[in-house]
């Protein structure tokens, strides 16, 4: 036994003080992956809390820190007291009009930018970065006045096209990295069978990339979701307003109980939140990848 | 983050068929164009003029008098001033606790998938829920905040702590890095794995101490990482304006004035949309300063630790 502890090159774990250290290092990322978890799920934990207590309860000196299943009443609040299916329908337009759109234009941008050459290819790539450095409030001031001028104000239709301009260049390069990953060989191959080359990127390359295709759509999808400025200031009419707009008219209100406001923010949140946890390795390493080869 | 697998060069692109790349990138240009390139330029325009937001296409051109204004507006000072203590407070805190989030999970446990994805959730969350919520839970009376931290022996104060002054900045940067620091992590978490073991195998056994292994190993492995992070950290806190315009509007008292709230603030409350447009002008030429600032360092970096960058 001793032995073993004074060999100069016995691994660490095998002395008994490194076995304590190495609990005691065990341990502590237990703790710490557990503080972890609980600080990233508990806001979005006590919208839940708070959306499942009563009006009455909202006030309590100890606020109650389990949610109660089963009390749902103030669901029914929300969609009677409130817009909230119309802000949900609405935001549900402009987030497929932007996923559409965004999504056609970033794919065939990001497989031109991959497999083509043409005049000013590289200018294009290092645009497609700058715009991610463009402040959305410097560009608000600027497309309020054109979308005036456009009769684009408090139309969903102009939503849909800043979002989709926001998104694209993203997504492009998403795409592109995508494409540059599929063998040319493949598409060479279809290409001498007399496939048309827009045949060939719908029917050869399309499949190969579904995956990024899919987080591309995903990540399109919840940033039109979610995104509040330029909805805020170009839809200000009732009609058009989208859930990011429709929520904040709660702040600052009294007459709307916080438990309604938190269950629609949780309504809100939880497909953002879902489908991003489902694909998050795909969205996240494909903004990485993005934002790196810019 | 995929820093390692920095585009792969297009291989053998097909024939030059100028006139079919062009087509295919023709609809996404021309949407550039129209919502980014063109609102730019106009943007600049605008800050030449005297434009009420009433009338957005009736402006005068006043020169220079909207920049002599703003120079001379001596709230300027207090905007770039909260604008960098903002931007400096949350990027530093997102990568340190991005760091330590990564360190803490790049170790040999089950279910690192499922961390991951927990670790997703803040920056998923849409900015508004994320902003209702915090009112909320940091409402000087009824929040869970004032409560919880009351229960601790050497509090015994309720705090307003968007409305109080000293607080709201860091009450605003807590929120902010809440949201940020998981992709810091992840990115960071990416790096880490892809330091070769061998390299921490080595320094072992020359027996360097942990700080040692860190300074290193570690820190050479993630040092592109962390500087592509810091930029991109740094425009997008330069930038953020929904979590802070619904937190606090800017206030109290301008403590957490930033340029890009100050920027909506002249522009659609006080109705000028010419001066706003100035703002955004300074706004802009501080950004592509960061980005400038961004690629000597990153060439710099790239020499020292001769690769990526």
């Amino acid at each position: 036994m001793t032995a073993v502890v004074t060999t100069p090159a016995a691994p660490e774990s095998v002395r008994p003080g490194g076995l304590v250290a190495r609990l005691a290092s065990r341990l502590a990322k237990s703790v710490g992956i557990l503080a972890l978890c609980v600080v990233c799920v508990f806001p979005v934990y006590w919208m839940l809390v708070t959306a499942t207590l009563p009006t009455a309860d909202l006030f309590d000196r100890t606020p109650e820190l389990l949610p109660r299943p089963g009390d749902l009443a103030v669901f029914g609040d929300l969609v009677s007291g409130t817009p909230m299916l119309r802000w949900l329908a609405n935001s549900t337009i402009i987030a497929l009009g932007t996923t559409v759109i965004s999504v056609a234009f970033g794919v065939t941008c990001g497989y031109a930018l991959s497999r083509t050459r043409f005049h000013g290819r590289g200018v294009l790539g290092f645009a497609l970065f700058v715009t991610q450095m463009l402040p959305e409030a410097l560009l608000v001031v600027p497309l309020y006045a054109v979308f005036a001028a456009l009769g684009l104000l408090n139309d969903l239709g102009g939503l849909v096209i800043v979002n989709a301009a926001f998104v694209v260049p993203i997504i492009a390069w998403m795409i592109k990295g995508a494409v540059d990953g599929v063998p040319a060989e493949i598409e060479e191959a279809a290409r001498v069978d007399g496939c048309p080359r827009l045949a060939t990127l719908r029917f050869v390359v399309l499949p190969v990339i579904k995956p990024s295709v899919a987080a591309a759509a995903v990540l399109a999808f919840f940033s039109a979701w979610n995104e509040y400025l330029f909805a805020a200031t170009f839809a200000t009419a009732d009609a058009v307003k989208p859930t990011s707009v429709g929520l904040t008219t709660f702040i600052g209100e009294f007459a709307t109980p916080m438990n309604v406001v938190m269950a629609g923010s949780l309504l809100y949140a939880l497909p953002a939140v879902v489908f991003f946890m489902l694909l998050q390795r795909h969205v996240v390493s494909g903004l990485g990848a993005g934002a790196v080869k810019g | 983050m995929t820093v390692a697998q920095v585009a792969a060069p297009a291989r053998r692109p097909a024939r030059r068929a100028g006139g079919f790349g062009l087509a295919l990138v023709a609809p996404t240009v021309l949407l550039l164009l129209l919502v980014q390139a063109y609102p730019l330029v106009e943007g600049l325009r605008l800050s030449f003029t005297q434009t009420a937001l009433a009338r957005p296409r009736a402006g005068s051109y006043v020169g220079l008098d909207n920049y002599a204004e703003l120079l001379a507006d001596p709230r300027l000072g207090k905007i770039l001033w909260v604008t960098l203590v903002y931007t400096v407070a949350s990027v530093l805190g997102s990568l340190v606790l991005g760091l330590v989030a990564a360190m803490v999970m790049n170790v040999g446990i089950r279910g690192r998938g499922l961390l991951r994805a927990i670790l997703t959730v803040p920056w998923a969350a849409p900015g508004v829920a994320t902003a209702l919520v915090f009112i909320w839970m940091l409402d000087s009376q009824y929040g869970i905040t004032n409560w919880a931290l009351t229960r601790l022996p050497f509090v015994d104060s309720y705090q307003r702590w968007l409305n109080d002054p000293a607080l709201a900045m860091p009450a605003v940067v807590a929120v902010t890095i809440w949201k940020v620091f998981p992709f810091a992590a992840i990115a960071l978490l990416a790096a880490l794995q892809a330091i070769p073991g061998e390299l921490y195998e080595a320094a072992k056994v020359d027996r360097a101490t942990a700080l040692n292994r860190f300074r290193q190993v570690t820190m050479p492995g993630i040092a592109p990482t962390v500087l592509t992070l810091a930029l991109f950290l740094t425009i997008w806190s330069f930038r953020r304006f929904e979590l802070i315009w619904l937190l606090t509007g800017g206030g109290p008292v301008d403590a957490t004035n930033t340029l890009m709230i100050d920027l909506y603030r002249e522009s659609f409350r006080n109705r000028q949309l010419g001066y706003g447009s100035a703002i955004g002008v300074v706004g802009l030429v501080l950004s592509v300063a960061a980005a400038v600032v961004y690629f000597v360092v990153s060439r710099r970096l790239g020499r020292r630790y001769g690769g990526a960058g």
